[in-house]
């Protein structure tokens, strides 16, 4: 069976400072990702390169196609969005800029399901991170894509938010059959919620089931022995 | 007030109402893109640039508004073509391009010999010079740059709040920004009759940074730009007309009067 996503030989050079190396993986549909590692690993820059926003060497296939021409197939959750936080925007005016007339339907339900109702007309500017982080979810989702992209997504999001954000991803995955992938730095979780997890500490350390490619040896490598592994089964 | 009232059925009031109602409505629509992309010096940089196409109007005897448009065009595709070739920032590019283009303006009126009435209304504003010919230049590019601006609103809202998403949401940025800073280019010389090279940049500015004081959405935001923008225009031309002021300047100082009382006005709790 064709992968969804194909990653071949994927490298990154910022100048002559070479920032990732032959990456390679590929995720079936209804897999979850998790790309671990530490703070500069290059796991921002791989997600940024699959997307096309950082210049790589190497191939990136969806669904057997280019990225470029099925990027509306995917939806994108940014680590934090850059943005100018006077800016008198709404979340709904966000929720509907771009968006396909057939995804208004589909948002009014997923904006019920992820409780973001009553922020909708709140100015996105006043919102709290873990809110403005499920209006971004809301907004990725509500295309229908068949690929969800999260960069960090729990960060800066209280205990209470980041249990129910995982709710949500399984949910996604479960329910919808949505693929996902997902960078985080909860270990933890990776055991409980990921189908694979990608090891990456400019190279790729591991990549695989987390229970065979997790080792005492690879966090070693990854966070110089200052990670313990422990699984998780309650989330 | 009769007298206003009397001067109203002069058909060059009537012609600068109408230049003045129509230029103000595009510049303040524009302008939400400008200060939420932070860009206000482009605007600025912009009319001064389009100094160089009015010197070799009036050199060449042709229409002054239509050489700075074309300056204008010149510029914004100079602008994006050395923002994406070399490393310097974009208000570096900016200030070389505005005063390089300047001072090829005041090289080309100096060939010219004797006092020059037409430079100093492009420099200062002369609203009440507004001609037939004017009109249907205003009222071409204003359509065409407004119905293009509004149909593209919810990309360009998208672009100003972040380029990613953008990209990600299926937008061409590079070529949204090139017809974008033409847009703006060619909006903001419609203004220089009006106001002048020297105070046009207020008319794109002035209406978005007092509107965004108070508004609460995007929307709001350019429904309310635009409205203090025409009350700006109209109350600043019968200001002008009634005291006998320079009327590019009374249009600016009354908007930033606008500006100052709303920033000074209470708070809404």
């Amino acid at each position: 069976m064709e992968p969804l996503l194909d990653v071949k030989n994927l490298s990154v050079k910022f100048g002559d400072v070479s920032v990732l190396e032959n990456v390679n993986f590929s995720l079936d549909k209804g897999d979850i990702l998790t790309i671990i590692g530490p703070n500069g690993a290059g796991k921002t820059v791989l997600i940024k390169s699959i997307l096309g926003l950082v210049e790589h060497k190497g191939e990136v296939n969806f669904l057997g196609d280019s990225i470029m021409k099925r990027i509306d197939e995917i939806g994108y959750v940014p680590q934090r969005l850059d943005f100018d936080r006077t800016f008198p925007i709404t979340a709904k005016e966000l929720m509907d800029l771009v968006l396909k007339k057939s995804d208004i339907k589909n948002m009014e339900i997923v904006c019920n399901h992820l409780e973001i109702d009553k922020l909708l007309s709140k100015k996105i500017g006043t919102l709290s991170g873990g809110q403005l982080q499920r209006v971004l979810i809301a907004r990725a989702v509500a295309g229908s894509p068949k690929l969800l992209i999260m960069d960090e997504p729990t960060a800066g999001v209280d205990i209470g938010g980041v249990r129910s954000f995982y709710d949500i991803v399984g949910h996604l995955n479960k329910e919808h059959g949505i693929t996902i992938i997902l960078i985080s730095h909860e270990i933890n979780m990776v055991y409980s919620l990921a189908s694979k997890v990608l090891c990456l500490n400019k190279k790729m350390i591991c990549v695989g089931n987390p229970k065979e490619a997790i080792s005492r040896n690879i966090l070693d490598k990854l966070y110089g022995g200052s990670v313990e592994p422990r699984e998780h089964t309650h989330l | 007030m009769e007298n206003i009232i009397n001067l109203i059925s002069y058909p060059f009031v009537l012609r600068a109402i109408f230049a003045g109602i129509v230029t103000a409505a595009l510049l303040a629509f524009l302008g939400v893109f400008v200060v939420l992309r932070k860009m206000s010096f482009y605007s600025d940089g912009i009319a001064h640039a389009s100094l160089a196409g009015v010197a070799a109007g009036i050199l060449l005897s042709s229409q002054p508004l239509l050489w700075a448009m074309i300056v204008g065009v010149i510029f914004a595709i100079l602008v994006f073509w050395l923002e994406k070739k070399t490393t310097v920032s974009v208000d570096a590019i900016i200030g070389v391009l505005f005063t390089a283009s300047l001072a090829l303006g005041v090289v080309l009126i100096n060939l010219k010999s004797g006092y020059q009435p037409d430079l100093i209304s492009f420099l200062f504003g002369n609203i009440l010079t507004i001609q037939y010919s004017d009109i249907w230049l205003i009222l071409i590019v204003a359509l065409i740059t407004g119905i293009f601006m509004i149909v593209k609103y919810k990309q360009y809202l998208l672009l100003s709040l972040n380029k990613d998403l953008a990209y990600l949401s299926g937008i061409n940025l590079s070529l949204y920004e090139l017809l974008f800073y033409i847009a703006l280019s060619v909006s903001v010389i419609l203004g220089i009759k009006i106001v002048g090279v020297v105070l046009v940049s207020a008319l794109v500015i002035v209406p978005v940074s007092s509107a965004k004081l108070f508004s609460s959405s995007a929307k709001s935001l350019a429904i309310w730009s635009v409205i203090l923008s025409e009350i700006s225009m109209l109350l600043g031309i019968f200001l002008s007309l009634a005291f006998n002021l320079p009327t590019g300047a009374t249009i600016v100082l009354t908007e930033a009067f606008i500006f100052f009382v709303l920033v000074l006005a209470p708070a809404k709790s």
